[in-house]
């Protein structure tokens, strides 16, 4: 009888000694291997854009096709990290609400005036299910058009807000 | 052997059938079933079977029909000695058919089920006899005879001992594979109830005659137990605030007798003499309150409120005071009962929650999940309502009534027994009107239930609305019911207006019944004005409590209901359950073998039909065959979620009975055949076969499925939201997720139900490849219509209408040319077709 292989045995992750990520002069993304295979304008995709968003990073070359999975951001060489971290905050782009200004809502539509990590802004959420509340207070909104928020912890709120977002939850 | 009946003869029994059912039906039925062989004997059937039975046969089997062999409803009867079967036809009177079959020649005794009802059939070496027809209704006492009649001729060397020993143990197998022995049939069957035999309403799912009310709202108390030390002050601050209620009536009747009306005369009399008014009321008498005055002197060194003013402002500061303090008491008395029903609620629910957690999956198809979202909602509010409130209403109500009688009997006796004649009819009012309107509430209830369902199934079902254009049959069934939810209310508001202005006249006339007797008695001199001002103050709360007494017995029996409804869940044993002896194993190997497994779901027909064979550990068994044959019960019976009927299923020589279900689970990765993911995230619902899975093995069971590719490409990973049961994501993905989930705790036992049969064949074959390694080592049932999805089983095994066609490897059963070939060849014709 045959020992049973574990899933887990059967995933191997790229190794992060023998790759570095740079970017080339048209600002497209390049991973090399110690073997002298390279893949041009390369895309990093998380696997956990919202509970894990430096670890577990698949590499995608430029047909689609999978080149790996990186397991840690923070193990690769100091220079490929800086590269894809600036590469994934571009990609990812989730400003954190810092204080809900107003919040009024007509024909079913929310318009939310806010201050954010990057400044202040307005936008509209079409229904009560684009506001996810995770445990530990995090919530996350996608407004109308896509866009992403997020408030890192609501208890931690000022009172103001705090009252005003309790009307959405 | 029938012949037809004559015209007249079947008049009479027709007649004769529905005077039995029309005058007692309750009673009938409940004599028809009864669980019994041996029925009393109608005296002329008696001496007719003795004219025929040799000296010293005994009658062993006696029972009754509910049909007549020309489709009449009626009673035929069958007896047995132990030397012979006979059957009276015809009610068994003088001069109709008697069928006498020896014992000996009996081959066989088999049972038609038909549509609506059953015939009861003798085969012997010449011919075969038909015995009796019965309803379905009759099935459990015909079974229990058939099994008796067996007895009786096996131990009479019949040829059917012999049969019996050649044919298996199939259930049923000698009533043509039809039917199971009485004492084996499978729970659920709840159309009746077992106890009155009365049918059971559908909605309810427990019988509403034979609700014990009494030892079901003793078993209510247990819930209350653990909060008398809330529950016994609350009630004794109940009576204070009942007490405090009542009270006022004698101080309004205090303050008319002894201040108004005496300053009323002063005045009266002091215009009348033309005199002036003067400056000073006199001194009134305290009343009652003579002490309360004499207190307040001693402190205060004299009244500090004196004459007749300060008499009738301390009263109404009394009064203020008292209804302030009653103010009080009621909301701290109405916050703490209200803490203690929502414990009682919430220990309620959750105690019903997890023993349904625990019940088999057989529970669950008998009943619909809105039944059982209702009993756990609803029905343990409503306790809730009765336990906290209830109970204490009709003590306290029946007290406020005996404290308003007492003060009325002590102010007038004559006066209070004219006031209690309109009660009668408040009491036969609020009854009749009670009845009716608990009456048109049911139906409603109902028709409100109806709209749910509609909804409920619509909604998820709107893509098939859409797809064949069927809105507005769908818009005009859901009008149709809204039409009955409208006109049921409206017989309720009819009802409702209809009562509430006749309750009000009845209130209105005691209070007429007060001034014209109470009137009369103060123009005789009788009265004084006082009483009367007492009476009034009393009748307006007289009713209230009157009322909700009336409608006690109402409530009684609805939190009755509720009761029996909770705790059916939780009285129900959970079918599967552990045996106390049971053993937990940690480390199987995989060995399985089936030994003569048989099962059934609805008695009807074995969905597994004596199914034996063995598998070694490590194997990966490909089981075929057409859809229905009996392929996801088989590997259902491995999961334990059924028990087999007959038969064992062994693993690493234990039995399955005897291993605990969790550690049998544990070893097992399942792939159901309709994959069914929770609303959460997709990290969740791969690791929600492992507690604690880390995202790195999420990960790595992801892509052992094949669906890292595609979670990934989700803007949110994998923690995208699946929606509710996973309707986000399609239905290849959805089967991806599950295997990722089966696979993530490195199963023994893996099971594939169709798994990959919403899968396009090139994710299919890359699924394969990866499987191909994981498969090593462990035991593999692999369900698949696509042939090519088992290439890599080791053997296969080929179903067909519940028992195994055929065994083999793919190339043996090739050689074989049976089934499988034959499958194989028309899967390759039609591979060809679409390689075109
Ligand atoms: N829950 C159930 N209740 C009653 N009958 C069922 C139930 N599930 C399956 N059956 C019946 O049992 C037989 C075998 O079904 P199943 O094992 O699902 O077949 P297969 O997986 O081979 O297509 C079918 O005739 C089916 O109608
Ligand atoms: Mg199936």
């Amino acid at each position: 009888m045959h020992e049973a292989i574990k899933v887990t045995d059967e995933l191997e992750f790229l190794d992060a000694d023998s790759m570095s990520i740079s970017r080339n002069a048209f600002a497209e993304l390049v991973v090399e291997f110690s073997d002298g295979t390279t893949y041009t304008r390369i895309e990093p995709v998380r696997s956990f854009p919202i509970s894990d968003t430096m670890r577990y990073i698949t590499l995608f070359d430029s047909d689609g096709n999978e080149i790996g999975v990186v397991e840690d951001v923070n193990k690769l060489s100091s220079n490929s990290r800086d590269v894809l971290i600036e590469e994934l905050k571009k990609k990812y782009f989730m400003p954190k609400i810092t204080k809900i200004n107003s919040l009024y809502g007509q024909f079913g539509v929310t318009t939310w005036q806010v201050e954010t990590s990057q400044g202040d802004v307005e936008f509209g959420v079409r229904t009560r299910y684009d506001i996810v509340t995770l445990a530990n207070g995090r919530v996350l909104i996608k407004d109308a058009d896509g866009n992403r928020y997020e408030i890192e912890n609501y208890k931690k709120l000022d009172t103001k807000s705090y009252n005003l977002l309790q009307t959405q939850l | 052997m029938h012949g037809p009946s004559s015209g007249s003869r079947r008049s009479r029994s027709h007649r004769m059938g529905m005077g039995s059912f029309g005058s007692k039906p309750r009673n009938r039925k409940k004599v028809d079933n009864e669980l019994t062989t041996k029925e009393e004997i109608p005296e002329i059937l008696e001496k007719r079977a003795h004219e025929l039975l040799d000296n010293g046969e005994e009658i062993k089997v006696v029972v009754s029909t509910d049909l007549q062999f020309d489709g009449t409803y009626g009673k035929d009867w069958l007896l047995a000695t132990d030397k012979r079967l006979i059957a009276f036809n015809q009610n068994g009177a003088l001069g109709h058919d008697i069928q006498e079959v020896s014992l000996t020649t009996v081959e066989a005794i088999e049972v038609l089920e038909m549509y609506g009802n059953n015939i009861l059939k003798v085969i012997t070496s010449e011919n075969a006899v038909e015995l009796a027809r019965y309803s379905k209704r009759l099935t459990p006492k015909f079974n229990l005879t058939v099994a008796e009649l067996e007895e009786l001729s096996s131990s009479n060397g019949s040829v059917l001992a012999e049969r019996r020993g050649r044919r298996g143990p199939g259930p049923g197998g000698r009533r043509g594979g039809r039917g199971g022995p009485p004492g084996l049939k499978r729970g659920g069957d709840k159309s009746r109830c077992e106890k009155c035999g009365e049918p059971i309403p559908s909605w309810s799912g427990v019988c509403v005659n034979c609700v014990q009310k009494s030892k079901l709202i003793f078993r209510l108390f247990k819930y209350a137990l653990p909060f008398l030390y809330i529950i016994i002050p609350a009630f004794l601050m109940m009576l204070v605030i009942r007490f405090i209620d009542v009270y006022p009536g004698k101080l309004s009747r205090e303050l008319v007798d002894n201040i108004l009306v005496p300053a009323g005369n002063v005045f009266a009399a002091a215009s009348a003499d033309g005199q002036p008014i003067p400056e000073q009321l006199p001194e009134t008498s305290w009343g009652h309150l003579e002490g309360l005055s004499n207190t307040l002197s001693s402190w205060f060194g004299s009244m500090p409120l004196s004459g007749s003013f300060g008499h009738f402002l301390t009263i109404i500061l009394i009064m203020v005071g008292l209804s302030v303090f009653n103010m009080g008491l009621s909301s701290v008395r109405g916050y703490m009962m209200a803490w203690v029903g929502q414990n009682i609620t919430r220990r309620l629910q959750n105690q019903t929650y997890e023993h349904l957690n625990t019940l088999s999956i057989d529970f669950f198809h008998d009943r619909d999940t809105g039944n059982l979202m209702s009993r756990i909602t609803h029905d343990v509010s409503r306790l809730r309502d009765f336990i906290a409130n209830g109970l204490q209403d009709i003590v306290g109500d029946s007290l406020t009534l005996i404290f308003m009688c007492a003060l009325m009997f002590a102010a007038s006796w004559k006066l209070a027994l004219w006031v209690l004649i309109p009660i009668p009819c408040l009491i036969f009012f609020t009854i009749v009107f009670g009845k009716k309107m608990s009456k048109v509430y049911q139906v409603l209830w109902k028709r409100y239930a109806n709209i749910s369902t509609i909804l409920a199934s619509v909604i998820p079902g709107v893509r098939v609305v859409k797809a064949f254009a069927r809105e507005r049959y769908e818009i005009n069934r859901f009008s149709e019911l809204t039409y009955q939810v409208f006109s049921g209310e409206l017989n309720a508001a009819k009802l409702g207006s209809l009562y509430r202005p006749i309750m009000q006249f009845i209130t209105y006339s005691a209070s007429i019944i007060i001034w014209l007797v109470g009137g009369w008695q103060i123009l005789q001199g009788e009265l004084t004005l006082g009483i009367l001002f007492e009476f009034q103050y009393y009748m307006v709360r007289f009713f209230g409590p009157v009322r909700t007494l009336c409608e006690m017995n109402e409530r009684f029996i609805r939190a009755g209901t509720s009761a029996e409804r909770v705790f059916e869940i939780l009285d129900t044993p959970p079918t599967v359950s552990d045996r106390d002896d049971a053993q937990a194993i940690d480390n199987i190997k995989g060995d399985i073998e089936f030994r003569e497994v048989f099962f059934t779901y609805d008695n009807e027909k074995n969905a597994i039909n004596g199914v034996s064979f063995q598998v070694e550990a490590g194997e990966m068994i490909g089981l075929v065959g057409h859809s229905g044959a009996g392929k996801s019960t088989l590997v259902n019976l491995i999961t334990r979620f059924y028990d087999p009927l007959q038969g064992t299923i062994v693993i690493d020589g234990h039995d399955t009975k005897d291993i605990r279900v969790k550690s049998l689970r544990q070893q097992i990765g399942v792939v159901l055949q309709d994959p069914f993911l929770f609303d959460g995230t997709i990290a969740e619902n791969i690791g929600y076969s492992k507690p604690g899975a880390s995202r790195f093995e999420i990960i790595a069971a992801a892509k052992a499925a094949n669906a890292h590719d595609f979670i990934v490409k989700f803007p949110d990973g994998y923690d995208t939201m699946v929606g509710e049961r996973g309707a986000r994501v399609s239905g290849g993905e959805r089967q991806r997720i599950s295997i990722a989930r089966a696979i993530l705790k490195n199963p023994r036992i893996l099971i594939l139900d169709e798994a990959t049969s919403s899968i396009d064949t090139e994710t299919e074959s890359k699924i394969q490849e990866a499987l191909e390694r994981l498969v090593r080592g462990r035991t593999v049932f692999a369900i698949a219509h696509r042939l090519s999805t088992l290439k890599y089983a080791s053997r296969l095994v080929v179903l067909k209408e519940g028992e195994v066609d055929e065994i083999g490897t793919h190339e043996e059963l090739i050689d074989q040319d049976g089934t499988y070939a034959n499958l194989c060849q028309k899967q390759t014709e039609l591979s060809k077709i679409r390689a075109w």
